[in-house]
């Protein structure tokens, strides 16, 4: 199977499994198994989004889901992310907690010069302190690009006929490091995570060198 | 169960789908496929060989006519938004083009290896190839950073150019350059223009040396300045070859460190300078114009009506500013 395939089917497989929010992990062990939220922050510029998760039946804590989140501006469907996969938590010893999360990533962004739509995977751990009313973490997230189909505008083709649209392989990455932190009151979840953002080189930083994501949550 | 065995169905698919393909996907890093080739990477580029680099350049007009060369802005821009200069050759100038080192389909070099000096040295370079005798004049036409290069260059030669035309120069010192920028990027937070710079962040990252990845994601970013809601006013998107991302990131900082003054000689260029700014850029405006052109002793200040900071490559600002620069070169010729 070629690399394009390849990268394509390993991020719908993590898709299929399917999410990626900021979960207390003391108060979603019982109770509803359902949560929905809505969130606003900087996610590679000014972005809004809702996420949904539900927490399955098994051994081990695991909570599958989903999200999609946008950027602000006058077109709002031109640039979109859409993102699924699934959290464990792995060790549990006492209020202290740490997960792993994976997730396959499909986003979209256009502009005057070209459609990128690109097949992404994101790989998490988060630990830390958790109570049923409050908790706080450490997260470590890699966001790899894995492949992305570019497609030259006719502005762009007009302007450099030589330009070739097509799947390229791999387009890159960025490391995201922060803290995420928590409120819980009955059946609602107020939580929020911040932190910086590095290129894949450990050097280079995008225009936006960090994170922010507030969220409100509500378990059914 | 359902939804697995859709979620299975939609996956084969896209395995059956995807395995027809014959290739694995492009390298975003080859030459030519997301920017397109230098001169040095493809010898059908016109070029000239300068300043130990292989600069793309082009002329217009009889070669010993008096000598107008154009500086393109940016830094990383490049000066295929200034062709209209060409209509200068129709009037008796030999009108020289290139594109800075770096920028456009010149030659790129290590981060390391730009300087202020050694692009300003590369003016003089440019010049000493085209011109024929000591006695065929020379004048400068620098848009936006190319007007600040030029200031740079006739502030270290200031006997060696007949006439300068500078277009939005953003300042000449480089607090004001700062001040310029700063309302020039001045885009609303929820703006799309602004999310159309960051978002595709995402989608791409290069190494220092993964020159063309950085160029296309700059150009990306720099298509933001047509953006209905830049404050800078054009009409559209520029025209252009390639974006120039290491060059820019290179004199930007280095600009940032070393803080350039480009006036400090500028009282021994008494020849009057034709400096233009547009009406409709709201982040330049008359007394920003005021003030950096305040630094040569012999300034005509005008403004080009119904234009934005890219007067020049737009038609109604070029219209306008044509028989300004015409009368003011043919005044000294």
């Amino acid at each position: 199977m070629n690399k394009v395939a390849f990268a394509i089917l390993s991020c719908l497989g993590a898709c299929s499994v399917a999410s990626a929010q900021n979960i207390n992990w003391r108060a979603f062990r019982t109770g509803p198994a359902s949560t929905i939220s809505v969130n606003a922050g900087l996610d590679y510029g000014v972005a809004f989004g809702v996420a949904y998760g539900r927490r399955v039946s098994s051994r081990v804590p695991i909570v599958l889901g989903a999200d999609y989140s946008f950027p602000a501006g006058d077109r709002l469907i031109d640039d979109f992310k859409v993102r699924s996969g699934l959290q464990i938590e792995v060790i549990h010893a006492g209020r202290f907690s740490a997960t792993a999360k994976i997730a396959g990533i499909f986003r979209r962004f256009e502009n005057t010069q070209a459609l990128l739509q690109n097949f992404g995977g994101e790989f998490a751990g988060v630990a830390g302190y958790y109570t049923r009313r409050w908790f706080v973490a450490g997260e470590v997230t890699f966001d790899k690009a894995i492949v992305t189909h570019v497609k030259h505008t006719k502005e762009a083709r007009d302007l450099n006929p030589g330009l070739v649209t097509g799947w390229y392989i791999p387009t890159g990455g960025n490391l995201l490091t922060g803290v995420q932190t928590g409120v819980t009151l009955g059946r609602t979840d107020f939580t929020l995570k911040a932190g910086q953002v590095l290129s894949e080189d450990f050097r280079t930083k995008p225009l936006i060198p960090f994170y922010t994501q507030l969220s409100y949550g509500i378990r059914f | 169960m359902k939804l697995s065995m859709h979620l299975f169905a939609t996956i084969a698919a896209a395995a059956i789908g995807l395995s027809a393909c014959d290739y694995d996907g492009y390298e975003p890093n080859e030459p030519g496929r997301l920017v397109p080739r230098t001169a040095d990477e493809d010898a059908t580029v016109p070029s000239i060989n300068a300043n130990g680099t292989k600069l793309h350049a082009e002329t217009f007009g009889d070669p010993l006519n008096p000598i107008l060369l154009v500086l393109h802005g940016g830094p990383g821009a490049d000066y295929r938004s200034l062709l209209n200069c060409r209509a200068f050759a129709a009037q008796g100038y030999f009108v020289v083009f290139y594109d800075q080192r770096g920028s456009g389909l010149s030659q790129r070099h290590p981060k390391s290896l730009y300087t202020l000096k050694t692009l300003e040295d590369d003016v003089g370079a440019v010049i000493r190839y085209y011109r024929r005798s000591p006695a065929q004049k020379v004048f400068l036409l620098g848009h936006s950073w190319g007007g600040m290069l030029a200031t740079a260059y006739v502030n270290s030669n200031p006997t060696v150019v007949n006439g300068l035309i500078i277009g939005e120069a953003g300042g000449l010192v480089w607090k004001d350059v700062e001040d310029y920028i700063s309302r020039s990027r001045d885009f609303g937070l929820l703006s799309e223009a602004l999310n159309n710079a960051t978002y595709a962040d995402q989608f791409f990252t290069g190494r220092k040396d993964q020159h063309q990845i950085l160029d296309y994601k700059f150009a990306l970013l720099t298509s933001t300045d047509g953006a209905k809601d830049s404050p800078v006013g054009n009409e559209g998107s520029l025209p252009y070859w390639r974006s120039g991302a290491v060059v820019f990131d290179a004199l930007y900082n280095l600009g940032k460190k070393q803080r350039p003054d480009w006036t400090a000689n500028l009282a021994q260029f008494r020849t009057r300078v034709l400096f233009v700014y547009s009406q409709n850029n709201t982040a330049y405006g008359e007394a920003h114009a005021r003030k950096v052109s305040g630094a040569f002793p012999n300034v005509q200040l005008e403004r080009i009506n119904d234009a934005g900071h890219d007067m020049i490559s737009f038609p109604r600002g070029f219209a306008n500013f044509f028989p300004l620069a015409l009368t003011y070169l043919n005044g000294l010729r």
